[in-house]
């Protein structure tokens, strides 16, 4: 009698799948509730990539050693001493001081433009898509033709600016506004105002056409004047829109040195210097990216305190 | 019958899984290829380009089955594209080098090591100990030079005829004339500082001109007392002798270029790399050349050799070929009639059309007291991170030499040791 030989058993799930078959277990996977998950893993993976590993890198290497010119320090971990360095860096510290003074004057500069270009632009004018076009101009540009266009009209010798000023009877002589600590600053924060206001311009003006203009029909009837119709209706509709784009500008000034590098480079002796570019400069000029790391760390801590913090003060606005 | 829901999940799963699978099976083709070379410089002006231009033409001619890819990379941004391209292995096949930058790219790892391919050049007795000096660490050597800039300055001489002066050859007579020059009612000052970018160059001169570094087993210490003095030298001439323009903690090449091309300084410090600029704004017999005045401890008059070397060493042959071409006599004479720059190759120093002219005169005597950059890691980042910005202080008014010294002392403690 013929015996019939018996099958090797195929390793199987407790769901009776055969594990061996690909194919039958995503199969069965995308008909369970876990198949969400499975296909958000790409997403995930994705985000961890460019955004969490990253992130994780740079705190981590903060806590290195890490000067490419000087294998032999080696790359250990130390601790926090690029911390306490930076406590004791005069440098860190006019850095962090310039970077609020940057920050703050050129947000508040680009609000006040914007904002007032953003109400001149919501009206119904003749010529007024044109003007539209001109006024968003200078976010066109990059920050490289930005700086340089600037530093050229500012120029104490060849400098239109310096020239209308002489003839104006301003100035007697052609002056050198980014060589002089006291004016290097604020004429970059005016240059940056000019470059950046039209963000705020073009979402206030989104935001504007979304308010009714019932309201304020409304409110003339109620005998409101134009003032009082700006606080009370238009203020009040901006809020939302307000946060999200000071947000946003913080972001971008706290992280982007381009403009002062190419208007001062961090000069006159450091009288321009911000954290991003003195990160820059001991990352790129040092090659020291240890304590470069602990710079843009201290960056990244200062910018979610703000975040938190501004989102707190605009829930409680909205509430 | 089958969900077609589930149907589709299941064509999707499939899709994907091939997708993932053709994507893991297919070859990454090589960003190069044989007979291609890419080239990163950071020439800027039309003039270099005119000369890179004719290089590459030649080269072109000489090996019509090698193409050259270049790719200007601005100065400032130059190692910082350098150094990215290492960490991520993005390397370019060949790279202009220069020798302060030269440590920190051998420390990067950023360049390969040529000593045996150089020794058995044929070109090699051409070019002097002091130029191989430049682009050698540890014995080994990482490039080719390309050609030379010698420090000098530039004069009027006109307003010097006027003025019965003598081109300085020491400080004293360089603050003299600076200060009989110096007028400002009619926007003329007797030196044309150089305060912003690229003026720790300059200051490094200063330093050394008074003894203020001391270079000792491939490191550096300064000399505080002696550094004082330099520091209180340099920055006297802009903020108590006046004798410097308004503008100086600001200015950068572009800015002491102009001043001088249109009148407005009397004296100002460069290479010869700007003569040509300065040959097409002012007329023979206006401006003349000189050496560097000497200092209390040394006279300096650099000459640095720009030099070009092989990144990656994927295509050898080929980036051998391509640098050692900028050593050829057609190639030096292509750049010194474009941009004026210095032949490196002793090849065509002597030639006449350098020789009679009387403008070059000071850039050859130079050469035979010329010294080259110190070669120490972390120099030139300290120089342009520490040194400038504290003498940008001084010249503010924010710190006084001593404190700028103390500074630069202290960073330097911390970049270089």
């Amino acid at each position: 009698m013929a015996v019939q030989a018996e099958m090797p058993r195929r390793p199987r799930s407790a769901a009776g799948l055969d594990l061996l078959r690909p194919g039958q277990w995503l199969g069965w996977v995308s008909e369970h509730r876990y198949w969400a998950y499975f296909l958000i893993i790409p997403s995930i993976l994705f985000i961890f990539a460019i955004i969490i590993y990253p992130t994780a890198n740079g705190i981590i290497l903060s806590f290195r050693e890490m000067r490419l010119t000087r294998p032999d320090l080696g790359t250990g971990f130390i601790g926090l001493r690029h911390y306490a360095d930076m406590l004791d860096d005069p440098v860190f510290w006019v850095a962090l001081i310039n970077t609020l003074k940057w920050v703050v004057m050129s947000v508040t500069l680009e609000f006040a433009l914007g904002l007032a270009a953003a109400l001149a632009l919501n009206r119904d004018l003749p010529g007024i898509r044109l003007i539209s076009v001109l006024i968003l101009l200078p976010w066109f540009l990059p920050n490289v033709v930005a700086g340089n266009i600037w530093a050229l009209m500012l120029d104490p010798r060849l400098g239109v600016l310096n020239d209308i000023f002489i003839k104006l009877g301003f100035l007697s002589e052609g002056k050198a506004w980014f060589a002089d600590p006291d004016t290097a600053l604020l004429i970059a924060v005016i240059v940056e105002g000019w470059h950046g206001y039209p963000f705020f311009a073009l979402l206030f003006l989104a935001a504007l056409k979304g308010i009714p203009k019932d309201l304020y029909k409304a409110a003339a009837v109620d005998g409101a004047g134009t003032l009082q119709a700006f606080w009370q209706i238009t203020l009040p509709g901006l809020k939302m829109i307000i946060v999200a784009v000071v947000i946003l500008r913080v972001i971008g000034l706290v992280n982007s040195p381009e403009l002062l590098l190419i208007l001062t480079g961090g000069g006159p002796g450091n009288a321009t210097q911000v954290l991003s570019l003195y990160a820059f400069h001991s990352a790129y000029l040092l090659f020291d990216f240890g304590y470069a790391g602990a710079l843009s760390v201290v960056m990244f801590v200062i910018l979610m305190v703000f975040c938190v913090i501004y989102l707190r003060v605009s829930r409680l606005t909205a509430d | 019958m089958a969900d077609p829901l589930t149907a589709s999940r299941r064509r999707f799963l499939q899709a994907a899984g091939a997708t993932l699978t053709a994507g893991m099976a297919a070859r990454t083709l090589p960003a190069w290829a044989a007979g291609n070379v890419t080239y990163w410089h950071h020439f800027t002006s039309q003039t270099e380009f005119d000369g890179l231009e004719q290089v590459m033409g030649d080269f072109a001619k000489a090996f019509p089955d090698v193409t050259v890819q270049q790719e200007n990379i601005p100065n400032a941004e130059f190692m910082a594209k350098f150094t990215s391209a290492v960490i991520a292995d993005a390397r370019a096949d060949t790279s202009m080098v220069t020798s302060d930058r030269l440590p920190d790219m051998v420390a990067l790892d950023g360049l390969v090591d040529l000593t045996d391919r150089i020794q058995a050049w044929d070109k090699l007795p051409f070019f002097s100990d002091a130029a191989w000096s430049g682009i050698t660490i540890d014995e080994k050597m990482y490039g080719i030079p390309a050609f030379s800039f010698v420090s000098w300055a530039y004069y009027r001489k006109d307003w010097f005829d006027e003025a019965g002066l003598a081109p300085p050859e020491t400080f004293e007579d360089f603050v003299e004339a600076a200060v009989k020059l110096t007028d400002p009612s009619k926007n003329r000052y007797g030196f044309g500082l150089r305060g912003g970018d690229g003026g720790q160059s300059m200051l490094l001169d200063v330093f050394d001109a008074y003894g203020a570094l001391i270079y000792e087993n491939n490191s550096i210490s300064v000399d505080v007392p002696k550094a004082v003095e330099a520091v209180t030298f340099y920055s006297d001439l802009f903020t108590k002798l006046k004798v410097a323009q308004p503008s100086a903690p600001g200015d950068s090449y572009r800015q002491i270029m102009e001043g001088f091309r249109t009148g407005q300084t009397a004296m100002v410090w460069h290479h010869t790399g700007s003569l040509t600029e300065i040959s097409d704004a002012l007329s023979e017999g206006q401006f003349a050349t000189t050496l560097r005045p000497a200092g209390p401890s040394a006279q300096i008059a650099r000459v640095s050799y720009l030099y070009n070397g092989i990144m990656s060493d994927r295509n050898l042959e080929d980036s051998w070929s391509w640098i050692a071409h900028w050593g050829q006599v057609d190639a030096a004479i292509a750049m010194l009639q474009a941009t004026g720059y210095f032949p490196a190759t002793t090849e065509v120093a002597d030639d006449a059309r350098i020789t009679s002219n009387d403008l070059y005169r000071a850039a050859i005597d130079s050469l035979a007291i010329g010294t080259p950059m110190p070669k120490v890691v972390g120099l030139s980042g300290w120089m342009r991170n520490s040194m400038l910005p504290e003498f940008q202080k001084v010249l503010v008014g924010s710190a006084t030499p001593e404190q700028a010294v103390d500074a630069m002392a202290k960073n330097l403690e911390r970049t270089v040791r």
